[in-house]
């Protein structure tokens, strides 16, 4: 057909076929988005998991079908006959149904009449009660007549005979019910015993069947299917974002605190389901799930989450959203390969590497000096603490109380100025491994001119700290006595629970030096040998809690080291070192042996004389940078030397932050010199000056490890003026410091936690904490093992019975109050131990704040309890002085004064302080097995005889009737035992009597050897 | 070899030197008279405007763009998403000039020969809105949309780190479409480069019409018969607009300073830069004495200036050199004209006068938040 005026200019032809093509490609463009859209990877996990999922579902039936073969079949049976035995009744059951049809159908008519009675009653009743009110008004005495008075009480007997027809119908119904239940009864009974015997068949059967396609009924299929469709999703959806929201844990926008949001889970299937424990990743089950993920941790991912710990992005949805992080460069490589990873720009918290995740620990624990799982932050925090950062760099939630150096207000007593100036210019050459860190002689002041420089600095510093006279090197003999004796005293009295004396350093291994880490040229470098040097741990640094004391014949006198053995506080009230109460010639013994080690290399060591021109220039540099030049000139006319070198001195020492670790006169009211660190591990990355270093990963971690690993690299290649150079000092970390000390430093974010997530407001007393921390700070666990941490002591002693006392379950060993008094003055209670509880220095809260943390870590927070009177006419008390006969508890333990039958070898506590010292709960608990209180302990169990003991025909001779009473029972046995021994009677303490013993008899015996005899001989 | 082209590219990419050559050759390209008209036609140039002409700069742009691709440096910027349009939008930009300009050319000779322009009666292109438009449009509609679903696909969204006031990216970019206007802001105050020229950019194209009296070149594309119009706004919009977004994408980094295509964005990069007000230039340097207290007379020079560059200057051109134009155009549109073209033009004078003489503001009032 043609139309005459359909007037064209283009070809409708061409413009069709291209409407056709752009149409059809629109649909697929259409059809790329949807397929886009809903393509996403947690999808292709969630399908993988879902096979993985039947996998291990359809395993675990196997194995639970096999471990109920045997009896399934005799349940399975009973259950048959009794359905045979139900369903030959048939006929008979089917005509109580057909009667209880009838009867519910009569019931249901009967009460329809009877609820719709019941309305028109209540219809009556207000009728009535509205003429009551009425006649009121009115107020007529004479008698009203109610109209609708009777119609309501007619209705009423009604009422009530549609009720008791409607209930007779309802016991009629009962009845049938209960004939019919009872002809099923067994048939259920057997049904439920083989549910009980198939419970987890029949859960996993069930499981299988929601998961499992090939198992679905035809409609359960299509339906699987629709949910997952695009747009109908919305609903119900098989594969979706797995998501939990943190509101405890917040994420911070800068604007605003926003609740983490973690999908994790959508790809991380497994993660709390320890069937998965060896799946392949994105599956595997959290490595350790009792104390993370699973809901029974203490850590359940309802409320913590992922990124609390692990950082990263919680809301992305793929590999790389989430912002994953390698753990080395192999990985890197391999997730390149895989998943062409690349670290997503720009989100501000990327995940952190697995051995930085104890970081995160810090937001939660951080008034805890250890958590269990964070070894490698408590050790961080530890070095922290002992290398003084937190001196230098001022840290808010991890503060110092104390200087971490010794004072040098008074350091004429103690040194000479030449000894201080080669220690300042370089500490390792005189103690390879002392905390003291390294200012000189590092890469940007190793050039000629900054030695000559630095030489002069030190040499104003050294005459500023000696205003007067110098150590007078005073070895007279009042000081000196024995070296031998010295020795074995230092090893034996406690010094080593602190102290080493290492001459050689351990020999190091192959460090695996990552990036460009500057070692120490006196014990760190990486050895070829291949010997693995000894790593650093928590436990490893306890024995370095003081300095390694070697060299001292080169360092000091008799007189200043016998004075400070004797009492340390005089010359540093704030140190930790506690008094031993040496005796005068005990004093004199160590220092000798200690004034035995000399360092020769150290001595023949020749420090510059003063360059006077030099000193001139620093001292114009440093007027110039306050003053202008014309005033320089003539400031610099009217100085002296002396007053140079004092201008010199404080400059420097301002510059250096020396009086940060060290109290120096005119220095009292000196501020930290370093960044504060509060929320360095927050800091962004754009704020740490990489400089020039490109060789590095543009992460905040990899920045802390450089500067830890050398301080001063990132002056390399930059021209500042010499005041201007970086000056943290090298204190050469090993690898395994290095990263410890960046995860504590990654640990002091800014992240908020709700209060309620914070340990230190989960405990009522907060001295509990400081308790920790003092047991900490004063290295307890030096010589105790306390929290089941510590004792390293026992590696020089040789023997755990002769080592210092395991203080597991202290708090609930001993009464408090006498642990105050004992702390405050202690005597001595194992008296075959040389190593003597030392006497430290605290106040009442201090004291207090320990046995509160000792009690914490048992559960218990009484102070003050009764004595524990026992009563003497008992049987049950005969009955423990029999046993106790039997237990020869005074071949090893003092009555009193009254000493034990045996060697001191095996020489123990004093049973009448008992009473006043042990808690009465735990004697039992130790009676009953000691090693496992006291690991190594020589105390054996003692001997309880048990029933069949006490029922052999000798056993009335043997026992007596009164422990036959308690017939067998171990319990009341032991108690019975300690309720003898709290009757013990004698002098409590016995100190004099037993170091008199010594003085005379000596303490000579070898501790390996007699242990042996002994567990021979007597066990 | 590559590397020596890519040192070339870098140093000629330096704003004042690029800027130069643009400016110097642009009059070759769309010449405004006889002279540049006849060197143009001697270094045949016009040949440009032809299809080999075409292909030959769409082969060179893509070049570039290769050689860019491939470029640890410059690649980091290429293919960033943000940057993605400014990439279309250089071709789209030469594509389109070159088209106008193949077809003004044909016409151009078709007149020249006495013949009619091309359009004039040629029904190839004749449409009807009902139904050929309407139905073309559908389809371009369908089109873009595919473009627009298939781009949004292929690069996600250009989101960045969370807002944070106390650190702000650097360098720190506004849209790709108002680069131009930001890269003003390193010659000008605020609220000229922000505030005044917008405005005026706007209001001066919607008075185009009003004050175009040339009847000529009405309904076909011709390039000789409006040249002088051609010539400043083919500069106003290719190289103070289009080439100040490009200076501002691909060649502004870190702290805003200045990176050939192919160098590292360092960000330790110092370029210092000492700018002096003219007011300073002739209190302090030339007559060698301090700055009067008083802020008006301080300022009075630059105020002179910008009298004379306004006031005075339009007044002498309608006297002298712009005597026909004045008369053609009549006092009102002559004037309106001017205060265009001036503002316009002060934008390169301003350019060049901080690139040679370190001129920071001709009238500098910071107390009044004044400076031009």
């Amino acid at each position: 057909m043609e139309y005459k005026n359909d007037e064209r200019y283009w070809n409708i032809n061409l413009l069709n076929k291209w409407f056709a093509i752009s149409s059809i490609l629109f649909l697929l463009s259409f059809v790329w988005m949807f397929y886009h859209d809903n393509d996403d990877e947690f999808k292709t996990y969630q399908k993988e998991f879902r096979k993985l999922q039947v996998q291990v579902s359809e395993e675990k039936l196997r194995e639970a079908l096999k471990s109920t073969d045997e009896k399934s079949s005799y349940y399975q049976n009973k259950y048959k006959d009794e359905l045979d035995k139900y369903n030959s009744n048939q006929t008979y059951l089917d005509s109580l149904n057909t009667i209880l049809e009838k009867l519910k159908g009569d019931f249901y008519k009967a009460n329809m009449d009877f609820l719709f009675y019941k309305a028109e009653v209540d219809g009556f009743k207000y009728l009535y009660e509205d003429e009551i009110v009425h006649s009121h008004h009115h107020d007529n005495q004479e008698k009203h007549e109610y109209e609708h008075k009777e119609n309501y009480e007619n209705s009423l007997i009604v009422l009530s005979d549609l009720k008791l027809k409607k209930e007779s119908y309802e016991i009629e119904i009962s009845k049938i019910e209960n004939l019919i239940k009872e002809e099923g009864a067994d048939l259920k009974i057997a049904k439920a015993e083989l549910d009980k015997y198939l419970k987890e068949v029949n859960l996993l059967t069930m499981k299988l069947e929601k998961i499992d396609r090939e198992k679905m009924s035809i409609f359960n299929q299509i339906g699987d299917f629709v949910r997952d469709l695009p747009i109908l999703d919305f609903m119900q959806p098989y594969y979706k974002v797995n998501q939990v929201v943190l509101n405890d844990i917040k994420y911070d926008v800068n604007f605003a605190s926003v609740p983490s949001v973690d999908r994790c889970t959508s790809c991380h299937l497994g993660i709390a389901d320890p069937d998965f424990i060896n799946a392949p990743q994105p599956y595997t089950a959290h490595p350790d799930l009792e104390l993370f993920v699973s809901s029974t941790s203490p850590h359940p991912f309802e409320e913590y989450g992922c990124t609390s710990c692990h950082s990263g992005r919680g809301r992305g949805t793929d590999f790389i959203s989430s912002v994953h992080i390698p753990n080395s460069k192999e990985q890197e490589a391999e997730w390149i390969e895989k998943y062409d990873w690349y670290k997503l720009p720009l989100w501000l918290q990327p995940m952190l590497p697995v051995k930085y995740t104890q970081a995160s620990c810090f937001k939660c624990h951080q008034s805890q000096p250890f958590v269990e799982g964070g070894e490698k932050l408590a050790l961080g925090l530890t070095l922290i603490d002992k290398s003084g950062c937190n001196n230098c760099h001022y840290i808010e939630t991890y503060d110092t109380e104390r200087k971490g150096g010794p004072p040098l207000t008074h350091v004429n007593e103690k040194l000479n100025k030449d000894w201080v100036r080669k220690w300042i210019k370089d500490p390792q050459s005189f103690r390879y491994n002392t905390w003291m860190p390294h200012f000189f002689g590092q890469e940007n002041n190793d050039s000629e001119d900054m030695v000559k420089r630095n030489n002069t600095e030190i040499y104003a510093m050294t005459e500023y700290l000696f205003p007067e006279n110098e150590l007078n090197d005073n070895n007279a003999n009042e000081y000196i006595g024995n070296v031998d004796n010295g020795e074995k005293l230092f090893k034996s009295v406690g010094c080593m629970g602190c102290h080493v004396i290492e001459e050689e350093s351990v020999a190091l291994g192959n460090v695996d030096v990552p990036y460009e880490m500057h070692t120490s040229n006196y014990g760190y470098e990486p050895d070829t040998n291949g010997v693995d040097y000894e790593k650093s741990t928590r436990y490893s640094i306890l024995k370095y809690n003081g300095p390694n004391l070697i060299g001292l014949g080169s360092k000091t006198d008799a007189e200043w080291i016998y004075n400070w053995i004797k009492n340390p506080e005089k010359y540093w009230p704030d140190t930790k070192m506690p008094n031993l109460r040496l005796s005068d010639s005990e004093a004199k013994d160590i220092t000798a042996y200690l004034l035995s080690f000399k360092n020769e290399d150290f001595e023949n060591i020749n420090f510059p004389d003063l360059d006077k021109e030099e000193l001139s220039n620093i001292t114009e540099r440093w007027l110039s940078k306050s003053f202008p030049d014309a005033d320089v000139e003539n400031k610099m006319n009217s100085m002296s030397n002396e007053d140079m070198i004092d201008y010199v001195a404080q400059k420097s020492i301002n510059y250096y932050g020396c009086y940060t670790c060290h109290d120096i006169k005119g220095f009292e009211q000196g501020k930290p010199i370093g960044t504060e660190l509060t929320y360095e591990g927050s800091k962004n990355v754009h704020k740490l000056d990489f400089a020039h270093i490109h060789f590095i990963d543009h992460s905040n971690y990899a920045w802390f490890e450089q500067k830890l690993a050398n301080p001063r690299i990132f002056d390399r290649d930059k021209i500042v003026a010499v005041e201007d150079k970086s000056r943290m000092p090298n204190f050469y970390f090993k690898p395994e410091e290095i990263e410890a000390l960046t995860t504590a430093i990654l640990g002091f974010s800014n992240d908020k936690v709700s209060e309620n997530k914070i340990t230190y407001n989960l405990v009522d007393d907060k001295a509990i904490f400081e308790g920790y921390e003092l047991i900490h700070k004063y290295n307890c666990q030096g010589c105790h093992v306390i929290d089941d941490f510590g004792g390293q002591i026992v590696d020089f002693i040789g023997a755990l019975e002769y080592s210092p006392p395991n203080l597991n379950t202290q708090g609930e060993k001993v009464q408090p109050d006498w642990m105050f008094k004992f702390f405050k003055n202690p005597s001595i209670i194992r008296p075959n131990l040389q190593v003597r509880m030392p006497s430290f220095d605290f106040t009442d809260n201090q004291w207090n704040s320990i046995i509160a943390a000792f009690q914490h870590m048992d559960n218990r927070n009484i102070s003050f309890e009764s004595d524990y009177i026992v009563n003497m006419k008992s049987q049950k008390f005969r009955a423990g002085e029999k046993l106790h006969e039997f237990g020869a508890c005074n071949n090893c333990h003092f009555y009193g004064s009254e000493f034990p039958k045996q060697g001191a070898q095996t020489w123990a506590p004093n049973l009448a302080l008992t009473k006043e010292r042990l808690r009465p709960d735990w004697v039992v608990k130790w009676l009953d097995n000691p090693a496992l209180i006291m690991p190594g302990t020589k105390m054996p169990a003692p001997y309880i005889p048990d029933s069949l003991a006490l029922s052999l025909d000798n056993a009335l001779d043997t026992w007596g009737k009164d422990v036959i009473g308690l017939d067998g029972d171990r319990q009341e046995m032991l108690e019975a035992l300690r309720d003898y021994i709290y009757t013990i009677e004698g002098p409590i303490d016995i100190s004099k009597l037993i170091k008199d013993y010594f003085d005379k008899n000596g303490y000579e015996f070898d501790s390996e050897e007699e242990d042996d005899d002994f567990e021979d001989e007597e066990w | 070899m590559i590397e020596e082209i890519k040192h070339i590219i870098d140093y000629i990419s330096d704003p004042t030197i690029s800027f130069t050559i643009l400016t110097v050759f642009f009059p070759l390209f769309f010449p405004p008279n006889d002279w540049f008209d006849r060197l143009n036609r001697k270094l045949g140039i016009y040949n440009i405007w032809t299809n080999k002409g075409g292909l030959f700069l769409f082969i060179l742009v893509t070049a570039f763009f290769y050689l860019g691709f491939n470029d640890k440096n410059f690649s980091v910027i290429l293919l960033k998403p943000d940057n993605f349009p400014i990439i279309l939008m250089i071709y789209t930009m030469f594509f389109f000039t070159w088209y106008a300009m193949k077809k003004a050319y044909i016409n151009d000779s078709r007149l020249e020969d006495g013949k009619k322009p091309l359009e004039y009666n040629d029904p190839e292109d004749k449409v009807l809105v009902w139904p050929d438009l309407v139905y073309i449009e559908l389809i371009a509609l369908i089109l873009f949309m595919v473009f627009l679903m298939v781009w949004s696909i292929l690069v996600a969204a250009p989101l960045e780190e969370p807002a944070n006031p106390s650190v702000t990216p650097n360098p720190s970019k506004a849209p790709w479409y108002f680069l131009g206007l930001q890269e003003m802001l390193v010659y000008f105050d605020p609220w000229l480069a922000g505030v005044l020229f917008p405005t005026f950019i706007i209001i001066g194209m919607c008075a185009i019409p009003y004050m175009d009296i040339n009847k000529k070149g009405d309904g076909y594309y011709s390039f000789k018969e409006r040249r002088v119009g051609y010539f400043i706004f083919m500069y106003g919009w290719l190289v103070l607009w289009v080439y100040l977004i490009i200076i501002g994408t691909f060649f502004r980094g870190p702290n805003w300073n200045f990176f050939g295509p192919f160098e590292f964005w360092d960000p330790h990069k110092v370029v210092p830069m000492n700018n002096v007000n003219l007011s300073e230039y002739f209190w302090v340097i030339w007559l060698k004495q301090p700055l009067p207290s008083n802020i008006l007379l301080r300022e009075s020079v630059g105020f002179i200036v910008t009298i004379i560059y306004i006031m005075v200057l339009p007044v002498l051109l309608a006297k002298t050199f712009l005597k026909k134009m004045f008369e053609g155009y009549g006092p009102i549109k002559y004037t309106f004209i001017m205060i265009f073209g001036l503002t316009m033009l002060s934008l390169p004078i301003k350019m060049y006068l901080r690139w040679i003489v370190n001129l920071k503001y001709i009238v500098a009032i910071p107390e009044w938040f004044f400076n031009i």
